[in-house]
């Protein structure tokens, strides 16, 4: 299902082998910085385990001096994912106020992936103060507030711009659609704040109304930013897929998050126009890194998404279920999820699990 | 070509060092052309008018749309019953007109008494070329700073208890400063100005408040790993400004961070200080938590005029009309403006039967998880009001 979203996304241009599930493919991994190496590992162990028909090609992101002098992604990396189309990501830590752009941002741009899908689900045996939380965040991932564009006008006055294209919104707007219908969810929200930034958010709006047109069997309401926050607190089960723009997405996707128990338990999927990028969303730790504590449960599940999206959702379901028990018994919980195992002991019972 | 100007203007900025430009608010009684050409950093600053005719105060009622009305109406009913010598000027403003008359005529009027009571305007134009109405009369007046004092109500059934968050956010700039056009068809830019001015006046303003009310730490919420020049501007700004409060702890987070912390732990935020923007999100975010739109107030200051309305500046068409609107944050903001005119015995009578009525009472709309009307929470303050005047023997010296 999501994979003939994936190929209705792709250009035509290039023509794509058909998928056996037999087929051995690779998969680009960026283990990342602080707990990101240990995490992969973690991911991929529990992959051999589950026998998953998949073999890894680890490049490294760190950004390197270009021949124009500007730092950017080394083209390693850039030629292994436009190869391979997927790729699983671990916590890349991006410095504040330097000069280098974001690295996190400059993937999105390279591999223009264009959303970004967050489904925050509540974790049974996680106990937070918000059960039943059941929503996918959908928010559209090159422009907005995030385009970069930034000048000092005069001294003590600056402006950062906020683009919004129709095309970018409604790209993100039929994307949103069309995952809706394929996983079978039922409403679709658009949040914006159109009655201040009326010709922007007025755009975005216009889009997803449009597209909402096509897909006439899918609810579609629109909300303002505000009472969408404000709701969302009071009662998370009235919605269920949420499309917006960069910036309200990144707020928002994060405080679902936070309803269901923080970033160290939540994929997340980066899908673009040349392929798909799968990360973990947490931070990168460093207090803890390669001390055998981190959790890799975001990775995990983010790598399940991947194999959703690869067509290959047996193997996805049998590893999700594992993990899920796991959390569920709480014989084996990493310190985060207020528990006292390693990461190793954590990833071994996982295992065991599918194994057994 | 943005990057390259960004090059060009970064090193600029490292060396003119915009801590060395000092926006003193200097309170001068000079005259305007002293001011104008002498030394033009000196703002006038003088005292909020308020009207008073008579021993009354003259205040400007702005109802909106929505249920604006109806609560307006229970705040007069309210200061019926409890004395207070406030009289009310109404200024209706028509949502469907095209035209800025009404609004002038309001912004006018406060001008003229200083302070308003507002609910939250409509725009309900469809041409494109109107402003939000409620964004433009903030801006004109220059109410720089929203305070919003989110505070918990113990009678009120809500996830967390003892929330008390003192949440100042800019009000005039930011992603509010509505400069948007399309510069391709299919392509619009919306800007966002953050001057450091503004966000210095913000961010003494923030400090000031924390000293005053014994407060005891500040953060500054901010994306400035992203929005590198103007977050970084105000988190910069701020963390100037904070050493000169030795006194209070400051700190600062990212909004998304921020967010995230407020849903699962929001006793670790005391004074937090903030742009438009994020100003609206944490604010509602607050007002979920503590237990909905209906419950906080919250105050618009400037340099020359103050105006109070409801926190989260709801419109409520959905439920307007329906005797269901929750009357307690107006009502709050009544209050808050009785103690910034200085009618503080008639302020804490009004509040106290407030909190009666929340707290003992349970007297709560729907949005509170009750059964009542407005009209039963408005008849249980009034009652309130009563016995307490009757048993204190109350007069106003």
């Amino acid at each position: 299902m999501a994979a003939q979203l994936v190929r209705k996304a792709f250009s035509s241009a290039v023509p794509m082998a058909r998928r056996y599930s037999s087929e051995v493919r690779t998969v680009t991994l960026i283990p990342g910085d602080g707990i990101g190496p240990e995490i992969s590992a973690a991911v991929q162990k529990i992959f051999a385990a589950a026998e998953v028909p998949i073999q890894w090609e680890p490049v490294d992101v760190t950004p390197v001096r270009g021949p124009d002098g500007m730092f950017g992604i080394p083209q390693a990396a850039i030629d292994s994912v436009n190869k391979h189309k997927v790729g699983l990501k671990g916590p890349l830590m991006t410095p504040i106020g330097k000069g280098h752009r974001s690295l996190n941002l400059a993937l999105r741009k390279e591999f223009n992936l264009y959303a970004n899908v967050r489904p925050c689900r509540s974790l049974e045996g996680y106990k937070t103060l918000y059960d039943d939380v059941d929503v996918i965040t959908i928010r559209e991932n090159t422009e907005g507030e995030y385009s970069g564009i930034e000048h000092e006008i005069v001294d003590g006055v600056v402006q950062s711009i906020k683009l919004i294209t129709e095309e970018a919104s409604r790209r993100v707007a039929e994307f949103a659609f069309q995952y809706t219908k394929e996983n079978n969810r039922s409403k679709v929200t658009a949040v914006h704040k159109a009655n201040i930034m009326r010709m922007s958010d007025g755009l975005f709006l216009h889009c997803c109304r449009e597209v909402a047109e096509k897909y006439p069997d899918v609810k579609f309401e629109e909300k303002y930013l505000d009472t969408v926050c404000l709701s969302m607190v009071q009662d998370p089960r009235q919605y269920d897929v949420l499309v917006m723009p960069n910036l309200y997405g990144d707020i928002l996707s994060d405080m679902c998050a936070g309803l269901v128990g923080g970033l160290g338990l939540t994929p997340s999927g980066n899908i673009g126009l040349n392929g798909a990028l799968f990360e973990s969303v947490h931070g990168t730790a460093p207090d803890i890194a390669g001390k055998d504590l981190a959790n890799p449960t975001a990775l995990l599940l983010s790598a399940c998404m991947m194999l959703q999206h690869m067509n290959l959702p047996t193997h996805a379901e049998k590893i999700q279920k594992a993990c899920f028990e796991t959390i569920k018994e709480s014989k084996f919980r990493t310190g985060d999820l207020g528990g006292s195992a390693k990461c190793s002991e954590f990833t071994n019972e996982i295992c065991r699990k599918i194994a057994g | 070509m943005a990057s390259r100007i960004t090059c060009r203007i970064l090193p600029l900025l490292k060396t003119s060092n915009v801590s060395q430009l000092t926006f003193h608010r200097t309170t001068t009684s000079a005259s305007a052309y002293d001011l104008q050409h002498k030394n033009p950093f000196a703002k006038k600053v003088i005292a909020i008018p308020k009207a008073e005719y008579g021993g009354r105060h003259s205040v400007t009622m702005l109802p909106g749309g929505g249920i604006g009305p109806e609560l307006m109406n229970y705040v007069r009913e309210v200061f019926r019953y409890a004395g207070v010598p406030v009289d009310f000027e109404e200024c209706p403003i028509d949502p469907q007109s095209d035209g800025n008359e009404d609004l002038e005529y309001a912004i006018t009027s406060i001008r003229r008494n200083g302070v308003g009571l507002k609910g939250n305007i409509e725009t309900r134009s469809l041409s494109r070329g109107i402003l939000s109405r409620n964004v433009a009369l903030r801006n004109e007046l220059d109410l720089f700073v929203n305070v919003i004092h989110c505070k918990s109500y113990p009678g009120v059934k809500s996830r967390h208890q003892n929330i008390d968050v003192m949440l100042i956010r800019q009000n005039t700039e930011g992603e509010y400063a509505m400069l948007e056009h399309e510069s391709v068809p299919g392509v619009v830019e919306s800007m966002k100005i953050v001057t450091a001015e503004n966000s210095e006046r913000v961010i003494r303003y923030a400090f000031d408040y924390a000293v005053k009310h014994g407060r005891k730490k500040v953060t500054t919420i901010h994306k400035a790993n992203i929005m590198k020049l103007s977050d970084g501007l105000f988190l910069e700004t701020s963390k100037r400004v904070a050493k000169d409060y030795s006194g209070i702890e400051h700190d600062h987070m990212i909004i998304d961070n921020c967010c995230m912390q407020l849903v699962s732990n929001p006793h670790q935020f005391d004074v937090m200080v903030m742009t438009n923007l994020y100003g609206t999100i944490v604010s509602n975010v607050l007002c979920g938590l503590i237990g909905g739109a209906g419950l906080i107030s919250g105050r618009n200051y400037g340099d020359h005029y103050a105006v109070f309305e409801p926190g989260t500046r709801n419109t409520g068409t959905a439920i307007a009309g329906k005797n269901i609107a929750n009357p307690v944050s107006m009502l709050n903001a009544a209050v808050d403006m009785l103690d910034h005119l200085g009618h503080s015995k008639h302020a804490s009578l009004i509040s106290q039967a407030i909190d009666k009525t929340i707290n003992e009472d349970h007297v709560h709309t729907p949005d509170l998880g009750g059964q009542a009307t407005s009209i039963d929470v408005v008849q249980t303050i009034v009652k309130h009001i009563q016995d307490l005047t009757k048993d204190k023997n109350w007069s106003l010296n």
